[in-house]
């Protein structure tokens, strides 16, 4: 028995499902928006946006494409947290957000033993730049350079200077950075961990970078943390189903990514678009727009809704809790089947869609 | 419904046949003729064409976490611009999954194999492989650099032991086959050691990668996995590494054994420039080495991408990455890396490879033991399969573009002295008949009754590029799909894997193994039925008794 409604009344599936098809059918540009979904809801979000020439943008989209533009315009080494635990005799942690980000993030790393393969005797040593002074991490007290965030670029630019013996100018933290430059040049394996959510590309760029330099004498990688709703298991469906990442539009035929046109609040205030599909599955969210366009919302039952309430609302269970579900998996950064830790009655986004799908009943396939 | 497919000509080697005459299908398998007086419901004429068994590819990068990867790395790569066919959406999406099935049916292959695939990322490769339309599949996965076999080395476990965690690992990723990459290598890098060759032994656990490729290729051969061993060897791509390929040849000692992509292990270090090619050599011993099997690995000029789990071979070819930029990931055993790179005619090395390839294929006398990829994307993409085909079948056309490459390339290969062409029917063989076997595959690669109705045909052309490119039909489990190079409809393959028996004690062996090593049970790794959206999206293939 699941919940809909239309205009705020109480209403079955399929009628909810037919209204939002009649409202996806007469829109000239849907959008379909925050994307917080399991892998199979985004398959079947990402198929119907395809099919009605619309553009997909995930409500975390910014952060995630700050760290793939570096990868895709500089290049980047990246880790697991699984691996990172086992190996990493030294940790770099970097910026604010990190603990927010991975809220296990003392349990799974710091405080993990190292592998048996490793060299012995291990040491781990955890050094913070500019880190966040609100969620701390109970490890947080050892060798922070850096007050603000704002100081980050500067920090880790003198840090890279000074590893490869180039001048630099005065910094008040120079004696210090010195210092851990000599650091990281003795780590048997190191671990750079960042929260995009929280830098800018440039500054991770940076970083990136200095994790490439410091690997012509040892070793080191990267861990980006990547940001909340699965944001970063939706990029992998978007990836093979589209060959693009998020921040894609289909109204020409054919994908089309471009991170500033398919930009989901910009496509609302230029009027642009004229329906949305907003998906948010694993919190009760509301959009964060202020548009007054027609939207259908797939989400929890209790999400607030700003100014308008949804045209159309379908309430949808929470993937591995509600329903089993495919999820990326943080500890090695794959794809895993989650089974329901309190099956429900509770629809799925993709069984959403799917009624959504069928009252479109259109005469174009769906891919999946 | 019974089908016919009447008068093309029949090329099938598996089953001694090379003529006119017809092949009929129904409920998905070829059927022998019927009496005489049968009325087929459907015919397709095949007048002046050629009739094969459906192809298979049984090295191929196109599904995985590290080919979505590559991917997202090179979106300039990939600019869609064709619109959306109705009857194959998002098969204009370029790179996409969608895509990858249609080019490849359209050239009449049923089948590909996806060759490395980590076990904890066999979920994902599946996931992709059932948004891949139209052919069966099946996923290699990659042992050698994880933490549990060198460790069973190190302590010298019993290979009763290795052969239940292979088992395993076969059951748990739903694969065809094991792949072994730079066998330590992996485990060696994050220990910074940069290079590691056949006897260089990895830290800490003081096994070496010849250990762990006999190792795993006892244990395979030993489940009765009818696929052996899938070698990609150390030392990829360096001057002088044919060494390294002929040390691993040796080390087979008549156990069955397959070498991936061997024309990057093709190289000498001879000539003014230190790089030359060593493939008559490899030839000769692949010739006179009983029970081995390669595949190629071609060259072809262009714009490409390399997506290989050799993560160190991938971090030292980084800076020679074109466009410069590239993904390094470690992870859990092998790893892996993107670097992108264009192969030029007017490069020197490149144009070495290149020949080193094609001298491969015309060295090395049987068909049956040479298969044909270009190691997808990372020699070429699967789209000069055609272009590759027609070299090989046509002399004056090697002649022409060797003609356009720099003369002292062609002076430090044998190419040019090169004067085999090969037969439709080795074709044939090469590509259906002689992969089934090496997959374990008995109903596929060849057209006798009771094989699956997975055939195509193709025009016939003197310009065998042309023919190959887009066949004038395609049947998959006898429907139709393709014509005249087009996809004609979605439908979904199967993915094929195997389930050796084994001691089932493993099973409280490898949940002790993670729950120490990472905190968490093995759950994660498995890829249930429920998890695939498709009708029966797996198809279990028998080990040998």
């Amino acid at each position: 028995m699941a919940d809909a409604w239309i205009d705020g009344r109480p209403v079955a599936l399929r009628a909810a499902a037919t209204e939002a098809a009649k409202l996806l059918k007469a829109s000239r540009l849907p959008l379909v928006a925050g994307l917080g979904t399991d892998a199979n809801g985004a398959r079947a979000a990402i198929g119907l946006a395809a099919q009605l020439g619309g553009v997909i943008d995930h409500m975390h989209s910014g952060a995630l494409l700050r760290d793939l533009d570096v990868a895709r315009e500089a290049g980047m080494m990246v880790i697991t947290p699984n691996e990172a635990a086992l190996r990493a005799d030294t940790l770099l942690m970097v910026g604010p957000g990190l603990k927010t980000a991975w809220p296990d993030l003392d349990a799974r790393l710091i405080e993990r033993p190292p592998a048996p393969e490793t060299a012995d005797p291990f040491r781990r040593r955890v050094f913070w730049l500019c880190p966040e002074t609100k969620t701390r991490s109970r490890h947080q007290q050892e060798a922070a350079i850096g007050h603000t965030p704002k100081d980050l670029p500067a920090v880790l630019a003198a840090l890279r200077a000074s590893l490869a013996g180039r001048p630099r100018r005065k910094l008040r933290d120079a004696r210090a950075i010195d210092r851990l430059a000599a650091e990281l040049r003795t780590a048997r394996f190191g671990v750079a961990l960042w929260s995009a959510a929280a830098l800018d590309v440039l500054t991770i760029e940076m970083l990136c970078g200095l994790v490439n330099d410091l690997n012509g004498t040892t070793r080191f990688s990267g861990l980006p943390l990547t940001p909340g709703d699965h944001a970063a298991g939706v990029l992998e469906v978007c990836g093979w189903m589209t060959g693009f990442p998020m921040r894609t539009g289909f109204a020409r035929g054919f994908p089309e990514h471009d991170p500033w046109r398919f930009e989901a609040s910009r496509l609302i205030a230029s009027g642009e678009t004229d329906c949305a599909l907003w998906i948010s599955a694993y919190r009760a969210a509301a959009p964060d727009w202020d548009g007054n366009l027609p939207t259908i919302a797939l989400t929890g039952a209790d999400a607030k809704f700003r100014c308008r309430p949804p045209r159309v609302h379908i309430a949808v269970g929470r993937p591995g809790l509600d329903h089993d579900a495919v999820e990326r998996f943080v500890p090695t950064a794959t794809l895993a089947w989650t089974s329901a830790k309190h099956k429900s009655e509770a629809i799925s986004v993709a069984q959403a869609i799917g009624q959504i799908a069928l009252a479109l009943a259109s005469d174009r396939a769906l891919p999946c | 419904m019974l089908t016919c497919i009447k008068g093309g000509r029949v090329i099938d080697p598996a089953n001694g046949r090379d003529a006119v005459g017809d092949v009929w299908m129904r409920d998905g398998r070829i059927v022998g003729a019927p009496p005489g007086d049968t009325r087929a419901d459907e015919i397709h004429d095949a007048t002046g064409k050629i009739v094969m068994a459906g192809a298979i590819d049984i090295h191929s990068h196109i599904a995985s976490d590290n080919v979505n990867r590559a991917r997202l790395l090179l979106p300039e790569l990939h600019r869609a611009s064709a619109p959306n066919p109705a009857a194959a959406p998002l098969s204009n999406a370029p790179s996409s999954t969608f895509e990858t099935g249609c080019l490849y049916a359209s050239m009449g292959f049923t089948t590909v194999v996806e060759p490395a695939v980590a076990p904890d990322a066999a979920l994902h490769a599946h996931l992709e492989l059932a948004d891949v339309p139209i052919i069966d599949k099946a996923i290699l996965a990659v042992l050698g650099n994880d933490d549990f076999l060198l460790e069973a080395l190190r302590r010298e476990e019993t290979p009763s032991l290795i052969g239940d965690y292979v088992a395993w690992t076969l059951e748990a990723s739903r694969a065809l086959g094991i792949k072994v990459i730079n066998a330590g290598g992996a485990a060696a890098f994050k220990a910074n050691v940069r290079e590691f060759s056949l006897d260089d032994v990895v830290p800490f656990y003081g096994v070496s990668s010849r250990q762990i490729v006999k190792a795993l290729q006892r244990a395979v051969d030993g489940l009765g996995v009818p696929h052996p061993l899938h070698v990609h060897c150390n030392n990829l791509g360096l001057p002088g590494n044919s060494e390294t390929a002929l040390a691993t040849i040796a080390a087979a000692e008549g156990l069955p054994l397959h070498l991936a992509h061997l024309q990057f292990y093709g190289y000498g270090n001879e000539g003014p420039r230190g790089f030359s090619s060593a493939a008559a050599r490899i030839a000769e011993a692949v010739n006179a080495a009983d029970g081995l099997t390669i595949d190629v690995g071609q060259v072809m000029f262009g714009q490409t991408v390399t997506i290989s789990s050799d993560v160190l071979r991938q971090f030292n070819a980084r800076t020679g990455a074109s466009p410069r930029k590239w993904t390094i990931f470690e992870a859990e055993g092998n790893g892996g890396g993107i670097v992108p790179y264009n192969y030029r005619p007017g490069n020197f090395h490149n144009a070495v490879q290149w020949a080193v390839g094609l001298e491969l294929f015309l060295l090395i006398t049987d068909p049956a033991r040479v298969f044909f990829t270009t190691d997808h994307p990372n020699g070429a993409p699967f789209t000069t399969y055609p272009e590759i085909f027609a070299l090989l079948m046509n002399r004056d056309l090697r002649a022409e573009w060797m003609a356009k490459l720099l003369p002292e390339a062609l002076t430090v290969t044998n190419l040019r002295s090169i004067e085999r062409e090969y037969s439709l029917a080795e074709i044939a063989t090469m590509t259906r008949g002689a992969p089934a076997k090496l997959l374990g595959l008995a109903d596929r690669g060849h057209l006798g009754p009771g094989a699956v109705a997975d055939v195509a045909v193709y025009p016939q052309a003197s310009d065998r590029a042309k023919m190959f490119r887009a066949a004038a039909l395609v049947f998959k489990d006898g429907e139709l799909v393709v014509r005249d190079g087009r996809v004609t409809r979605y439908r979904w393959g199967r993915a094929l894997y195997v389930r050796p028996d084994h001691d089932a004690g493993i099973d409280r062996r490898m949940r002790d193994h993670y729950g120490d090593r990472y905190g968490l049970p093995p759950d994660f790794m498995k890829v249930p039925d429920g998890a695939i959206q498709r009708p029966d999206p797996f198809e279990l293939v028998p080990c040998h008794g």
